[in-house]
């Protein structure tokens, strides 16, 4: 159970940075990239199901939990190898491992909470749903 | 201590967000959402989240200062009013009410605007007016003119019901960030976004159809879809006959503006003038949202005219998801405004040219009179203070220096002044200049009503404490009118909200007890009263209840690029900071993310000037120069460059030209030129 973005939605606002960066003691999971002049995508772990990270980690620090990636600080040593084996640069390390938790403990991940543009979810069918309803009414409008 | 939620209401845009303060042991430690807020659903932008870095800033001012050499020296409260009632009380005594000037604040409360407002007349002066002046003065003018009433004429959620939302000089998505979940679910439901700017904005991203203007020249474009509309049979003739006045004059104005001369000036092309036109007038429901992009110009009330006009020959206003929709900036200017911080306004917008209002209030606050007549405006006591006609300014947060157009003028305005004092949460530019500064307190150390964009008028609790011997803006007011030998005995914002139930008619109704929850929508005359979130839908307060079509004509900006300044400066913010800075650069994990002043070049403008992305360059006008990092990027047509006004460097360069009714200063366009730092 991931956080999806529907990235037509995205308006760069960064809000779930600052937001996620608040609730988790000033280090942050997301990084909201601008892609060129035309749409911001907001990076963040995508919880793999064969997450190289955890294939990385020899000390089992990250490991898979059911379908979140999860993390064992206490194991942790800071090497830095998760870092290197994620495919898409949203894992972190200063003197330990950084990524998003799915804010363990709440209901619904802060990042989805504070979005201004309803742009994030944990429904993977969500920003498809949308962009037929769009298509439909766009049909029937005749345009 | 357990933790304590209080609610409040966000200090930095006008959408009015409600969350939750956790406080504990009497220290604000968390910010908690509120999904049941009708306008954010929960949600917060980027400021919104950082809103409690400022509280606990080592920058907070906590004693009051004053000037002493080059420095400051800690002083006293009371040897503080002392220096003010000399100060201010002594220009009045020697110069005349004339020679004093009062700003109040778009950021303070509706009860603190109403008593500064009800100080400074009570003193004689008419010169009282905010920051409303920098950026919707023009709606007030022109709204009140065309549709008689100012302020965004539906609620914000009401948005997702439009069938067609055309946003023109507004980048909402940036400034503005919540409204653009009303405007995704507006899409969802089949919607058509149109978007008119200079810029291709993150507001621009929503578009079906985006309109790439030339900066200044709205009024030709809207103009030009009145013209296509009319043409086309798109009217609404049964509303036009129905609620408003002057069409035919309208009709004849616009002929002129075919498609194909519009798109000469404006830069866009003919057909998707016509488009945009026909997607507009044909949606059963359309709302035009703008802000800045509208008013900031010397043109500034003909642009809000001109908007009105669109909406009234579609019959686009007074019901759900139609309407016309000014995006206010600052979590309470509406309220500033409607308090009668202005200059040409009594509370209530009761007119200060009439001597009947001056006859209303003397009686109804117990003075023998009052000052007849419009006083200056924000930036003319700039220009008054600096040719000696203004000697004393009292500033309730706000900080012309960064904020008005032409800084090094505006700085030396205030340094010509005999006395100047300012009351803020941080020692803003300012604040520097002033002789006695007072530590006041930030949101969530006071409590009071704000009015947010869709007119909504909510309770904002005290949370904290203020630091060290900081007090609220109302206290202070409070204490310096007394000095100065005014009646001003309020004990709370509880009893000067019910004086203003009394004096303020749309406010009628808009009592301490009714604002728990999510407050209430003005105009709300008495206590039974549901409020209005939707205007006009029973035709307009004007005579004969009829709106009035006011046609405007094209007229170009003040300047224009030239041989020796080819690019046209525009101005605008980014998402994470606010206004001239004050909050957001001492907010760490704001300023981290947009930490220096930038220029926006277009790519090929870039290359002729042999400028590399990152490059410093330097940004000249007639009234100053600064030096800025370049940012490489299409987003600006060629000859157009972007800089944010967060930052001291940008408002040297403005230009401070007015519109000539609104005045308004044109910052939006200003002829420059660029060369690169070696």
């Amino acid at each position: 159970m991931p956080v999806y973005v529907d990235i037509s939605r995205c308006i760069g606002c960064r809000s779930c940075e600052v937001a996620c960066k608040r609730v988790h003691g000033g280090k942050g999971h997301v990084n909201v990239h601008m892609a060129g002049d035309h749409a911001s995508v907001p990076l963040f772990c995508h919880h793999c199901e064969e997450a190289t990270c955890t294939m990385a980690c020899f000390t089992g620090a990250l490991y898979k939990d059911g379908e979140r990636t999860a993390f064992d600080v206490e194991k942790c040593t800071g090497c830095g190898l998760c870092r290197l084996a994620c495919p898409f640069g949203v894992v972190w390390t200063d003197k330990l491992a950084h990524k998003c938790d799915l804010c363990v403990g709440k209901e619904t991940p802060t990042c989805i909470l504070t979005c201004p543009a309803n742009a994030l979810s944990t429904d993977f069918e969500l920003a498809s749903r949308r962009a037929r309803a769009r298509a439909a009414m766009a049909v029937a409008r005749g345009r | 201590m357990p933790q304590v939620l209080v609610p409040t209401v966000c200090p930095y845009c006008a959408a009015g967000c409600g969350f939750y303060i956790a406080v504990e042991k009497e220290r604000a430690t968390g910010i908690e959402y509120m999904p049941e807020h009708p306008a954010n659903e929960g949600s917060l932008c980027s400021k919104g989240n950082a809103a409690l870095e400022i509280l606990y800033h080592q920058d907070r001012l906590r004693h009051p200062l004053k000037r002493k050499g080059d420095g400051w020296a800690r002083i006293s409260w009371d040897e503080a009013l002392d220096l003010i009632t000399r100060g201010l009380g002594g220009a009045l005594k020697k110069h005349g009410p004339d020679s004093l000037g009062f700003l109040a604040s778009s950021k303070c409360t509706n009860e603190e605007n109403y008593l500064i407002e009800k100080m400074a007349r009570c003193l004689g002066s008419r010169n009282i007016d905010n920051c409303a002046r920098l950026c919707h003065a023009p709606s007030v003018v022109g709204l009140n003119r065309t549709l008689g009433a100012a302020g965004m004429t539906n609620p914000i959620p009401d948005l997702a019901n439009s069938k067609c939302i055309f946003i023109i000089g507004s980048n909402l998505a940036e400034n503005h960030p919540v409204l653009s979940r009303w405007v995704h679910r507006a899409k969802d439901s089949g919607a058509v976004v149109i978007v008119a700017d200079p810029r291709l904005t993150h507001t621009a991203w929503m578009a079906d159809i985006f309109l790439q203007l030339k900066p200044g020249t709205d009024v030709a474009l809207l103009n030009g879809m009145a013209h296509v509309i009319i043409k086309e049979g798109l009217i609404d003739r049964e509303y036009i006959n129905k609620w408003t006045s002057g069409y035919e004059k309208l009709a004849v104005v616009v002929q002129d503006y075919t498609p194909e001369k519009v798109a000469e000036i404006t830069g866009i092309p003919a057909g998707d003038i016509v488009r945009a036109a026909r997607a507009y007038a044909i949606s059963p429901a359309s709302a035009i949202l703008y802000s800045m992009g509208i008013t900031q110009h010397c043109t500034g009330t003909d642009n809000v005219q001109a908007v009105a006009n669109l909406a009234l020959i579609c019959g686009h206003l007074g019901k759900p998801g139609s309407g016309v929709m000014p995006l206010r900036g600052q979590n309470n200017v509406q309220g500033a405004c409607d308090m009668g911080a202005l200059a040409e306004f009594y509370p209530g917008y009761r007119n200060a040219d009439d001597p009947e209002t001056a006859k209303f209030f003397s009686s109804a606050w117990g003075v023998s009179s009052l000052p007849v007549g419009r006083g200056l405006t924000a930036t003319e006591m700039i220009d008054a203070a600096a040719s000696g006609k203004i000697k004393a300014m009292y500033i309730m947060g706000e900080d012309p220096a960064n904020s008005d157009p032409r800084s090094h003028h505006t700085r030396d305005a205030l340094e010509n002044l005999e006395f100047l004092v300012v009351q803020d949460i941080f020692i803003t530019a300012t604040a520097q200049l002033a002789d006695v500064v007072l530590p006041a307190s930030a949101w969530a150390e006071k409590e009071g009503t704000y009015t947010s964009t869709e007119r909504r008028v909510q309770w904002g609790n005290k949370a904290i404490e203020p630091p060290g011997e900081a007090k609220p803006d109302l206290e202070i007011v409070c204490e310096v009118a007394r000095h100065l030998g005014l009646e001003f005995d309020y004990p709370d914002a509880a009893s000067v909200l019910a004086e203003i139930n009394r004096l303020v008619p749309q406010y009628g109704g808009i009592t301490r007890e009714r604002l728990d929850g999510a407050g209430l929508v003005w105009p709300c005359p008495n206590l039974d009263h549901p409020g209005t979130p939707i205007l006009h839908s029973q035709g307009f307060k004007l005579p004969g209840g009829r709106a009035s079509i006011v046609p405007v004509m094209f007229r170009p900006a003040a300047e224009d690029a030239s041989w020796e300044y080819p690019f046209i400066l525009t101005t605008g913010r980014v998402t994470v900071h606010h206004n001239a800075g004050s909050m957001t650069r001492r907010s760490p994990s704001l300023i981290e993310r947009e930490p220096d002043i930038f220029v926006e070049i277009n790519t090929a403008d870039a290359t002729r000037l042999k400028v590399a992305e990152g490059d410093e360059v330097l940004i000249t006008t007639p009234r100053g120069e600064t030096t800025a990092s370049a940012r490489l990027t299409d987003r600006v047509k060629r000859s157009v460059v972007f800089m944010p006004f967060h930052f001291p460097g940008t408002n040297i360069l403005t230009s401070d030209v007015t519109d000539p009714e609104a005045r308004i200063p044109e910052f939006k366009v200003s002829a420059c030129k660029i060369s690169r730092r070696y």
